[in-house]
């Protein structure tokens, strides 16, 4: 009786031990990161992994901040699991990002994928990642079309040019109750690929929908050689507001020809890109005094949130520079998805999915000006806010919203002969 | 649109012009001598333009202070590339010929990201800066020196070529290769040359951009692409006439973008190119 | 052709249609599909340039059309993408006898370079044509389940890879039947001396746009080909210059005015170019282009006929 007693005691045993084992943790999580690391915007693209390689590590680490999964090392959903990012290079090209997610996701095995700045190649992607069942975060592009076209795996933790825009126009009614001026004419100059077109086109739509009138909008080749005609259109449009969509070197050339020739609007208001380059206001100097542009981060707010400043140094000593905003945004994108994949608890695709939906993160555990980050049902972060900076004695302030504000807006634009 | 905006098109379009001019002119003296196109020639400028602006960043030369050394530099390159690349392909066919130097463009271009990175450079402080008005146009200062500085360049190039016994001989070797060896001109020595020479003028171009311009690994592409038109423009193998190429090119660019509308600009420089050689197959100037 | 030269072929043809049955990995068979499109894009070119001699560098175009074709066709809800092919085609050639009739008349780089003012005319006019989407480009709307008719296939790319090899052994086989035709006496004659063949009484004009005509179509097949394979298009992806260059890279790598080397040029290049990108590439660099451009260089430097002239030349070593 005892032996059979003491066996069946045996066999219960095994049989407990046996299932309640701990399953085996996978040892590691690997999310596929596409950036353009070649050609026009390579520095982005370099940025922007760097803030990635710098929201893995914060999770792999310990770090001391309030973020999620900053504390502890590694995924705690998963036993403690690293996060490792594979990084390729998409070179801009629409049709590689497509082949290099494939491969990401059947050679690498990734878990996710995450990128990848220009619309048009987070677009194939995207498409690679709706057709495969896989999650795809994206932390930068600006396209508003990317959320309007139903994939259920698609998630962005950015505002769009739509929020941007909105923004903009916003702060101009805003700006003429405040001080009592009038502003009659917008000016659009953009530059002619998705980026350009995209803001313009939405530019376009708010302008009308707020009454101004449309005096002229101008698309030009990036990468031009001369803006000598379109700055001379726009001066003969005259428009009391310019508001330019262009990249870096654009930029800078447009401004130095400006300067030339005298073209100076009562308010530029960009949008980003060109303008939230570091090396832009480095390079400009007082000759971009008074410019606005939207950014969806603002350094400055480190006074209120110190958590901002922390990031930057961690972030200096790899990227070599300030973190700006995509890199910024980049960052951010990522600590949400780990965030999500942490709260699945598995890498399986579809509770990952999941866990992406419920996505709840409060702002104060943010670096963006954010009111938090939680997708609506179109994978698009509804808790996105716009911010407008201006450049004042060669830094970027923030002047709107203007709660958020740490200075006045400047209005209207010095002259060019009053900049000292 | 006034009178006033469309004079400011007109000098700033000059300006260019002569700018692009001078790029054209070492594209034009190449293919005039041996008929190829080189297709690094983009590159070239960029170099150039890096090489003046690390003379800034390094040692605090102004392009300007820095421009011998930019078109020594460059010249050297010239006198390389065709001792390493062009010399085995000078009797390739065309197609041969354009991969090589396209290859080559491939190779400096990504070889400038490798070396300096994809961020942009700019020279701050230069010697030359701000504006002059005449007549209620504004002229800046930089590009009017840089001008002035293609228009010398031309000049002493024009005055090589016709006035000194090397570049009498080059232009015999441009005339007919075989007649010009008979004669007892060393033909390889001659072509080496006319590369080096192309460099210089492109180095020279390259130092004047760069008082003005943003310099990156790819800032070549589109410089170049104008200067092709400027040279076909012009007519193959007439330097001189490079200058009317490009001072075209440059009106058409900025007028062009003014008075209709500055997304299609570039459509006015390649329609007016269409044209000119539909109507004269050979060019404005060119001995084809 | 020779018993070995066939038997070769066929196995190499056997191989190419087993080879989606072996290997089930999407990676590698967008690497083949990619260079079966690139050895059809570059066949087509070569019909022009290296069996014609005229060098075109603003070839880009004819891909754009076919691939706008399938695009607006698709967006808008007009027909099937097949139809757009067709359609593209016929867009193309048209385009082609209108641009060749003025600009054939010039000759060497005037041409070279006329055709790519051409290309970038039309980029230019494509990025600012509100219809097509302009800069913004075009997205092709996905549907499902995968179907033939729609031209659209989402759970594997075996379909997408036979499509593409048959657009491959299309371009060969017009490549084939011109060789051996009176067409191709035409081509060549008007290639090596145009006015020597003039005199004898070759139809010049006629016969280039006729191999115009031809190229033009085959590359808008490629064209609606990628729009239906990326579902994303725009003038940056399908108009660009260096598109129309790396069409020519591809042939000239192969052998120009050979019937395999436009073939050999694709699969040797984009490998490469696959290989540099993810081996050396991501860095931030651009190592993997150094690679690219050393390369080229050094091949075009080593033996200008290309890939198919070190063959023969090993071949009459041996």
């Amino acid at each position: 009786m005892t032996r059979a007693w003491i066996s069946l005691l045996a066999i219960v045993a095994i049989a407990v031990a046996l299932v309640g084992a701990p399953v085996a943790q996978p040892k590691e999580v690997v999310v596929g990161v596409l950036y353009p690391m070649s050609g026009n915007a390579a520095q982005v693209g370099i940025d922007c992994v760097n803030a990635v390689k710098l929201a893995a590590d914060i999770v792999n680490a310990n770090h001391d901040l309030n973020m999620p999964l900053a504390k502890g090392e590694g995924l705690p959903g998963l036993g403690g699991a690293k996060i490792r990012v594979v990084v390729v290079d998409h070179q801009g090209k629409p049709d590689l990002g497509q082949a290099e997610a494939e491969r990401l996701l059947t050679q690498e095995k990734v878990h996710a994928l995450f990128g990848a700045y220009f619309s048009g190649v987070t677009q194939t992607i995207a498409q690679v990642a709706e057709r495969n069942g896989v999650p795809h975060l994206n932390a930068e592009s600006s396209s508003p079309a990317l959320t309007e076209r139903g994939l259920k795996w698609f998630f962005r933790t950015s505002p769009h040019d739509g929020h941007f825009s909105q923004a903009m126009f916003d702060f101009m009614r805003d700006l003429e109750k405040r001080r009592s001026v009038k502003i009659k004419s917008v000016a659009i100059m953009h530059e002619a690929t998705q980026f350009g077109s995209d803001s313009a086109k939405v530019q376009e739509e708010l302008a009308r929908k707020a009454g101004y009138e449309v005096a002229t909008k101008i698309t030009y080749r990036d990468k031009a050689t001369n803006l000598d005609a379109e700055v001379g259109k726009l001066k003969a449009a005259n428009a009391d507001v310019l508001l330019p969509s262009s990249y870096t070197n654009d930029a800078i050339l447009f401004v130095r020809t400006a300067k030339n020739l005298d073209y100076n609007p009562k308010l530029l208001i960009a949008q980003n890109a060109g303008w939230t380059d570091p090396t832009f206001l480095k390079e400009m100097g007082k000759d971009a005094e008074g410019h606005i542009t939207r950014a969806p981060f603002a350094l400055d707010m480190a006074a209120k949130k110190p958590m901002i400043s922390q990031v930057n140094e961690l972030f200096k000593k790899t990227g070599g520079r300030d973190i700006s905003d995509a890199p910024a945004r980049a960052f951010t994108g990522f600590i949400t998805l780990a965030d999500a994949i942490n709260r699945a608890q598995s890498t399986d695709p579809e509770a990952i999915r999941k866990a992406l939906v419920a996505t709840n993160i409060p702002a104060d555990q943010l670096i963006m000006p954010w009111t938090g980050v939680k997708f609506d049902e179109k994978g698009q972060n509804s808790g996105v806010r716009a911010i407008l900076q201006q450049a004042q004695n060669g830094k970027y302030v923030t002047i709107y919203p203007f709660e958020l504000a740490a200075a006045d807006a400047v209005y209207p634009l010095p002259a060019w002969k009053d900049r000292k | 649109m006034t009178l006033e905006l469309v004079l400011q098109g007109v000098v700033g379009g000059l300006l260019m012009g002569l700018v692009y001019a001078l790029i054209a002119a070492g594209l034009s003296l190449i293919f005039g001598l041996m008929e190829i196109v080189n297709f690094a020639h983009g590159e070239f400028l960029m170099l150039a333009m890096f090489a003046s602006f690390w003379a800034w960043a390094l040692w605090r030369l102004d392009p300007l202070v820095s421009l011998p050394l930019t078109a020594l530099l460059l010249g050297v390159l010239g006198w390389a590339t065709y001792h390493g690349v062009v010399r085995f392909i000078l009797d390739a066919p065309m197609l041969a010929q354009i991969f090589a130097t396209f290859g080559l463009a491939v190779f400096l271009r990504s070889g400038a990201q490798a070396l300096w990175g994809a961020d942009f450079h700019l020279v701050k402080d230069p010697l030359v800066q701000g504006r002059v008005t005449v007549a209620g146009v504004f002229i800046g200062l930089p590009q009017l020196v840089a001008s002035a500085g293609a228009l010398v360049a031309f000049g002493l190039l024009y005055w090589f070529i016709t006035r000194t016994e090397t570049g009498l001989a080059l232009q015999a070797t441009a005339q007919d290769r075989q007649a010009a060896s008979l004669m007892g001109i060393d033909t390889q020595w001659m072509f080496a040359l006319g590369w080096a020479i192309g460099g210089a003028c492109v180095g020279v171009a390259g130092g004047l951009l760069a008082t003005f311009f943003y310099v990156f690994p790819d800032v070549g592409a589109s410089f170049a692409l104008l200067a092709y038109v400027a040279v076909a423009l012009g007519g193959f193998g007439n330097v001189p006439a490079t200058l009317a190429g490009g001072v075209v090119v440059g009106l058409v660019e900025v007028l062009g973008g003014l008075l209709f509308d500055p997304s299609l600009k570039l459509i006015g420089v390649f329609a007016l190119y269409l044209l000119v050689v539909l109507w004269r197959p050979q060019g404005l100037f060119g001995r084809f | 052709m020779s018993r070995t030269r066939l038997a070769v072929g066929l196995v190499l043809l056997a191989a190419a249609v087993l080879f989606p049955a072996l290997v089930t990995l999407p990676y590698p068979r967008d690497v083949l599909i990619r260079i079966f499109l690139f050895a059809t894009l570059a066949q087509a070119w070569n019909i022009l340039a290296g069996y014609c001699g005229q060098i075109s560098l603003g070839h880009a175009i004819f891909f754009g059309t076919g691939a706008y074709a399938a695009g607006m066709f698709v967006a808008k809800d007009i027909a099937s993408p097949w139809v757009a092919m067709v359609v593209g085609a016929v867009i193309a050639v048209a385009l082609s006898q209108v641009i060749g009739a003025p600009v054939f008349r010039l000759r060497g780089h005037y041409f070279a370079i006329a055709t790519i003012a051409v290309g970038e005319i039309v980029h230019i006019l494509a990025v600012n044509w509100e219809l097509i989407g302009a800069a913004r480009g075009l997205y092709i709307p996905i549907k499902r389940p995968d179907s033939l008719v729609n031209f659209q296939f989402h759970q594997s790319k075996a379909v997408y890879y036979y499509i593409v090899l048959g657009l491959l052994l299309l371009g060969l086989g017009v490549t084939r039947l011109i060789e051996r035709s009176r067409l191709g006496y035409y081509f060549r004659a008007v290639r090596e001396e145009q006015d020597a063949a003039a005199s004898l009484g070759v139809a010049v004009a006629r016969t280039k746009r006729m191999a115009f005509a031809i190229s033009a179509a085959l590359t808008a097949m490629c064209g609606t080909f990628y729009a239906q394979y990326v579902l994303f298009i725009d003038p940056e992806s399908v108009l660009p210059l260096s598109l129309s260059i790396l069409i020519c890279l591809v042939a000239v790598l192969g052998g120009v005015g050979t019937l395999w080397g436009p073939l050999i040029g694709a699969a040797v290049l984009i490998p490469l170019g696959e290989a540099t990108r993810i081996y050396v590439g991501g860095t931030g660099k651009a190592l993997d282009l150094v690679i690219y451009g050393a390369l080229i260089m050094v091949v075009s430097v080593a033996q200008p006929a290309g890939l198919v002239g070190i063959a023969r030349r090993l071949r009459r070593a041996a």
